[in-house]
C-alpha cells in the first residue's frame, strides 16, 4: 500500500507547478486570446466581436508606428549585439592578459535593470547636459548629439542603449563556442598554411552557427519583449516616436481603457516570439534526443 | 567562466597585439562610460552638473544625492527616498527566490529520476513558458489577483514571480540533474531511501553549483523586474525599479540628476554586488538559459 | 539466503518487449550470471530482480516470497552498480551506514556492523575518505561493503568489474568469488564477458534479443550449446562454425567441408537418427579452436581424433599458443596449436580434429542437432 502511494508522489509532486503553468500561462493565453475577440474596455467583458479588434489594430497609426520601431530597432539591435558580440569574443580570444578583467567589465551590463541603464543613458544623452554638453564645455561648440529629443532618431538612442546593455553577453557566447572549438582542426589548418584571420574566417566563424543561431533566438525575444528600457529612457515619446508593441499594449490595455485592443495586440507578440522561439526549441529538444 | 584558453590566438606582430589591446581598452572604457557618468555625477551638486562636464570627477564631492534618494526624495506622494522601495524589493525578491529554486529543484528531480509518460511534454510547455512575453497574461494575472484578494500586495508579485520564474528553475534543475548518475538514485532505494529521502539526502547536497546558479538567476531576474511592478504593485507595495522610474520620470519639480543617478545606483548595487562576488555563476545561468536542450 | 525463481517473465517499455518470456531460477547459495551482448535485456532483467522496474507479467520469487509490487528495500537484496554508485556527498562509513540510518537502526549496533564489512573487505582504513578520494579498486571494495552490511538474501551485481583495468579486474573477480565462498549468500550477476561468466558461476544464462537461449553450468554452455548464437558467443577465440554437407558414405555419416581452392575434406560425423534427417542437406559443423591442434598437441585421451591436411594462410603466435588460421567451408577457420609448433605459411599442413567435441546445428533454425 505505502509502495503504491510511493508511486505516486513524483506526479503529486510535479502536479503543482504544472497546474500553475496550466492555468497562469496557457490558460492566460487562452483567456487573452479570448479578449482579444471581445469589446472590453476598461473591464473584461464577454460580448463576442471576432476579428474587430485586430482589424481595428492594424488601422491603427499608433500600432503601425509600434511596429515599424519594432522593426528598426529589433534589427539594428540584433545585427549589432550580433556583430559587436563576436568581434569581442575574437579580441578576448587572443590570449590576453587579465582577460577575467575585461569579461567582467564587458558582462555586468546584463546584471543591471533596464530602468536604471534607461535612466543612465536618458541623462547621458539628454542635450542639455549630457554628452552634448560635455562637448561644449570641452571647446566643441558645434556638437551637436539631441537625438534622444528628435522624433525622427530617438529610436537610435533606444538601440545605443540597448546594445550597450546586452552585447556583452552575446560576446560571452561567442567566446564560450570560440573555446568549445576543436583545437585539432585549427592546428590542421595551420598545418595547411592558413593564416591566422583565414582560419577565423573559414573555419572558426562557420563554425560558431549554433551560437549565432541561439544568440538570435535570445535577442529576438528580448527585443520584442523590451518595454523596461523604452519606458525609462523615453517613455514611448518624444511624441509616439519610440512607442513599440510592448508599450503600446500597456498603455491600450491600462490607461487607454481599449482592453480588446490591447489584448490583441499581446497576441500579436505572442505570435511573433512563439514563431521564432518554437521552431528553435523543438530542433533543440530532437538534437538533444539524438545525442542521448 | 572557467573556460581554458586554448591556441586559436592568431600569430601576429606586436603591432596587431598593440591594436587587439587598444581595441579591448577601448571596449572597457565604451561600458564602464555609464557606469563612471552615474556614479561621479551622483556625488556632484545639481549646480555643478548643470554647468558642468558630465564625465570630468565631482569638484567637491558630496553626499547628499545619496541620502536624499535613499531616504528623503519625494516619491509619488510621500518624501520617503527609496528606502521603503528597497525594502518592498527584498521581501518579494526572497521568498520568489527560494520558492521557484525549490520547486525548480523538484520539478528537474522529478522529470530526471522518476519519468512517468508526459513528464516530456510537461518539460516541453515549461520550457516554453520561458519565452512568452508577459504582455500576454497582463490582464488575466490583474483579475486573477484581484480575485484572491492579492491585487497590489507584495504576496502577489511574490505568486506572479513564483510562478514565472519555474520554467527557467525547472530548466536548470532537469538539465544538471539529467547528468547526476540514476545509479546513485537507485542505490538510495534499494538501501530503503524514500522519494524525498532521496532528493534531502543524495541529489541535495550534490546540487550546490547548480544552486547557486538558479538563485542569482532568479533573484537578478526578479530584482531588475519592471513590468510585473509596474502593472501588480500599489503604493505601499512598489519595488524599487518601479520607484526609480517613478522618481526620474516624474513630470513636477527641479530634476535632480544627482539624486536620480545615486537612486539607479541604489537600484543597480544589489544585483552588481552579486554579479562582482559570483560573476562566473551569473554566466552560467545567463549560458543555461541561451542554450537549450 | 534463498533461492530465486523467475516465471515467465517480461517486460515492455511502451511498444517494445525488452524481456520475452523468462523461465529462470538458481538454488539458494548459487551463483547466477546472466550473460549476453549489449540491449540483450541482462541489465533490465537485474532491474526487474531488484525492484527498480517493475514487471510486465510473470512472477519473481525470493525464497518462496513473490516479490511483486515489493519496494527494492523490502525485497530483501543488495546491489552492486557499474559505476559504483556510491554517495559523492558521504564519506565511506556513511555510504554503508546509509541504508541503516534509513531504517532506524541503532548507531552502535551501525559501527559494530560497518566495522565487520570493512574487516571482510580490509577497508578498515578508508572509512573516513569521501568516494572521490579512492582508487577504482577501492571504490568497488565500499560498494561491496554496503551490500554486504546488508546481510541481504541475494546479492545482485550489474557489470561491477567493468570500470576496472584489466590486471584489477582478474584480481576483483577472484576476490568475489572469495567471498561467495565464504557468504554462501544467493548471487545473481550480469556481464558482458564471457570469461568472467565461465569463471565465477555455477550456472550461466544466456541472453539475446530479450529471449533466454540457454541455462546451464558453466561446462553445459560451453561444451554444450545448444544453438548457435551461444557456441558462437561463449569463448574466446569463438567456436568454429563451418558451413558442410552431411552424407552417407560405407553406411556412416560423414560431413563434407570445402577446403582451400578446389581442396575438400570429409570428417565423420555421429551416426543419431536425428543426424539421419540431414543427410545430403548442408549442416553446420562446430568446433572451438582448441579442438583444433596439431598432432603432437592433439588431447591423447579423447577417443576419436581426426587428422587432415589444411592450407595454413596465417599464423599469429600468441604467446602461450599460436592461433593459425585456414580457410573450411568458405570462411577462416582458427585452429590453436602449440606455441613453438613448426607451421610454414602458404602451404598444407596436418591438423587434427578432436571429433568428440565437436557438435552439429542446423543452419535453417541455429538449433543444435544432437
Amino acid at each position: 500500500m505505502r509502495d503504491r502511494l510511493q508511486e505516486w508522489v513524483p506526479r503529486i509532486v510535479l502536479a503543482p507547478s504544472f497546474v500553475a503553468i496550466l492555468i497562469f500561462v496557457y490558460g492566460f493565453i487562452l483567456y487573452t486570446g479570448w479578449l482579444s475577440m471581445t469589446n472590453s474596455r476598461m473591464l473584461p467583458n464577454n460580448d463576442f466581436v471576432g476579428l474587430a479588434n485586430y482589424t481595428k489594430l492594424f488601422g491603427l497609426k499608433h500600432w503601425s508606428i509600434a511596429l515599424t520601431n519594432l522593426a528598426i530597432f529589433g534589427t539594428l539591435y540584433i545585427v549589432i549585439c550580433s556583430c559587436l558580440g563576436l568581434f569581442l569574443a575574437i579580441l578576448l580570444d587572443q590570449q590576453i592578459r587579465s582577460e577575467g578583467f575585461i569579461r567582467t567589465v564587458y558582462l555586468y551590463p546584463m546584471a543591471i535593470s533596464f530602468i536604471v541603464t534607461g535612466v543612465a543613458w536618458k541623462w547621458f544623452l539628454d542635450p542639455g547636459i549630457g554628452l552634448e554638453n560635455t562637448m561644449h564645455q570641452w571647446g566643441w561648440e558645434s556638437f551637436q548629439f539631441n537625438w534622444i529629443k528628435d522624433r525622427e532618431m530617438a529610436i537610435y538612442t533606444i538601440v545605443i542603449a540597448a546594445v550597450w546593455q546586452s552585447s556583452g553577453y552575446v560576446m560571452a557566447m561567442f567566446l564560450a563556442g570560440l573555446r568549445g572549438v576543436d583545437n585539432e582542426i585549427i592546428k590542421a589548418a595551420q598545418v595547411d598554411g592558413a593564416s591566422g584571420v583565414l582560419i577565423y574566417r573559414r573555419i572558426i566563424i562557420p563554425m560558431m552557427r549554433p551560437v549565432f543561431l541561439s544568440a538570435f533566438v535570445v535577442l529576438t525575444h528580448l527585443a520584442i519583449k523590451s518595454y523596461d528600457l523604452v519606458v525609462a529612457m523615453t517613455g514611448g515619446g518624444p511624441g509616439r516616436a519610440t512607442e513599440v508593441p510592448a508599450t503600446f499594449m500597456y498603455s491600450y490595455t491600462f490607461t487607454r481603457n481599449q482592453m480588446g485592443v490591447g489584448a490583441s495586440s499581446a497576441i500579436i507578440m505572442l505570435i511573433m516570439v512563439f514563431s521564432i522561439v518554437v521552431p528553435y526549441l523543438y530542433s533543440e529538444i530532437r538534437h538533444g534526443e539524438k545525442n542521448k | 567562466m572557467s573556460i581554458p584558453s586554448q591556441d586559436n590566438a592568431i600569430n601576429a606582430g606586436s603591432l596587431t597585439r598593440i591594436l587587439i589591446y587598444t581595441l579591448l581598452i577601448f571596449f572597457v572604457i565604451y561600458y564602464l562610460l555609464p557606469l563612471w557618468v552615474m556614479v561621479s555625477n551622483s556625488l556632484k551638486t545639481l549646480d555643478e552638473i548643470r554647468g558642468g562636464d558630465m564625465l570630468a570627477p565631482p569638484k567637491d564631492i558630496t553626499f547628499e544625492p545619496w541620502r536624499q534618494a535613499w531616504s528623503q526624495t519625494q516619491i509619488g506622494v510621500e518624501a520617503t527616498g527609496l528606502k521603503p522601495y528597497f525594502f518592498n524589493s527584498i521581501i518579494m525578491v526572497v521568498p520568489a527566490v527560494f520558492l521557484s529554486t525549490f520547486l525548480g529543484a523538484l520539478n528537474g528531480y522529478v522529470m530526471t529520476k522518476w519519468e512517468f509518460p508526459g513528464v516530456n511534454l510537461i518539460f516541453g510547455l515549461m520550457l516554453l513558458a520561458c519565452f512568452i512575453p508577459f504582455q500576454i497574461v497582463l490582464i488575466p494575472m490583474a483579475r486573477i489577483l484581484g480575485m484572491l484578494g492579492l491585487a497590489g500586495t507584495l504576496g502577489g508579485l511574490i505568486m506572479v514571480h513564483t510562478v514565472y520564474g519555474l520554467g527557467f528553475t525547472t530548466l536548470f534543475f532537469r538539465n544538471y540533474y539529467a547528468a547526476f548518475p540514476t545509479e546513485l538514485v537507485r542505490a538510495a532505494q534499494i538501501d530503503g531511501a524514500s522519494f524525498f529521502q532521496v532528493f534531502w539526502r543524495i541529489l541535495i547536497p550534490s546540487s550546490g553549483p547548480i544552486i547557486v546558479v538558479t538563485i542569482i538567476w532568479q533573484f537578478t531576474n526578479v530584482w531588475n523586474d519592471f513590468l510585473f511592478g509596474a502593472s501588480f504593485s500599489s503604493y505601499d507595495s512598489t519595488p524599487i525599479t518601479v520607484a526609480l522610474n517613478n522618481l526620474v520620470n516624474s513630470s513636477t519639480g527641479v530634476k535632480e540628476y544627482n539624486v536620480h543617478f545615486a537612486g539607479a545606483i541604489l537600484t543597480a548595487l544589489p544585483t552588481l554586488i552579486v554579479y562582482i562576488v559570483s560573476g562566473r555563476y551569473f554566466v552560467r545561468g545567463l549560458m543555461a538559459g541561451a542554450v537549450k536542450g | 539466503m534463498a533461492s530465486l525463481t523467475i516465471d515467465q517473465l517480461t517486460k515492455s517499455f511502451g511498444a517494445v518487449e525488452v524481456l520475452k518470456g523468462i523461465d529462470l531460477d538458481i538454488e539458494d547459495g548459487g551463483f547466477l550470471v546472466l550473460v549476453g551482448p549489449s540491449g540483450c535485456g541482462k541489465s533490465t532483467l537485474l532491474n526487474c530482480i531488484a525492484g527498480l522496474e517493475k514487471t510486465t507479467s510473470g512472477e519473481i520469487r525470493i525464497g518462496d516470497r513473490n516479490v511483486e509490487g515489493l519496494h527494492p528495500s523490502k525485497r530483501d537484496i543488495a546491489m552492486v552498480f557499474q559505476s559504483y554508485a556510491l554517495y559523492p556527498n558521504m564519506t565511506v562509513r556513511g555510504n554503508i551506514s546509509f541504508g541503516m540510518e534509513i531504517r532506524g537502526v541503532d548507531k552502535a549496533e551501525q559501527e559494530k556492523a560497518i566495522q565487520e564489512v570493512a574487516d571482510i573487505l580490509q577497508i578498515g582504513n578508508l572509512l573516513d575518505r569521501k568516494p572521490s578520494q579512492l582508487s577504482g579498486g577501492q571504490r568497488q571494495r565500499v560498494a561491496m561493503g554496503r551490500a554486504l552490511v546488508r546481510h541481504p538474501q541475494v546479492f545482485l551485481f550489474d557489470e561491477p568489474l567493468s570500470n576496472l583495468d584489466a590486471k584489477l579486474r582478474v584480481d576483483m573477480r577472484t576476490e568475489i568469488k572469495r567471498l561467495h565462498r565464504r557468504m554462501g549468500t544467493t548471487i545473481v550477476y550480469v556481464t558482458h564477458d564471457q570469461i568472467e561468466a565461465l569463471t565465477l558461476a555455477t550456472k550461466i544464462a544466456v541472453l539475446e534479443a530479450g529471449y533466454l537461449q540457454q541455462a546451464g553450468s558453466p561446462d553445459e554452455i560451453y561444451n554444450d550449446p545448444s544453438n548457435m548464437f551461444v557456441a558462437d558467443f561463449m569463448g574466446s577465440p569463438s567456436m568454429n562454425l563451418i558451413d558442410g554437407l552431411l552424407l552417407e558414405r560405407d553406411g556412416g555419416l560423414e560431413i563434407e567441408i570445402e577446403g582451400y581452392g578446389d581442396t575438400k575434406i570429409s570428417l565423420p560425423a555421429p551416426d543419431t537418427a536425428e543426424m539421419r534427417g540431414f543427410v545430403g542437406k548442408p549442416i553446420v559443423f562446430g568446433i572451438r579452436p582448441e579442438a583444433m591442434t596439431d598432432p603432437d598437441g592433439a588431447d591423447r585421451t579423447s577417443p576419436q581424433i581426426e587428422t587432415r591436411d589444411c592450407f595454413i594462410e596465417v599464423s599469429q603466435p600468441a604467446g602461450s599458443d599460436t592461433f593459425a588460421l585456414t580457410p573450411l567451408g568458405g570462411k577462416e577457420c582458427i585452429a590453436r596449436l602449440r606455441a613453438d609448433a613448426r607451421i610454414e605459411l602458404g602451404a598444407f599442413a596436418p591438423i587434427s580434429f578432436n571429433m568428440t567435441k565437436a557438435v552439429f546445428f542446423d543452419p535453417s533454425t541455429t538449433n543444435r542437432i544432437r
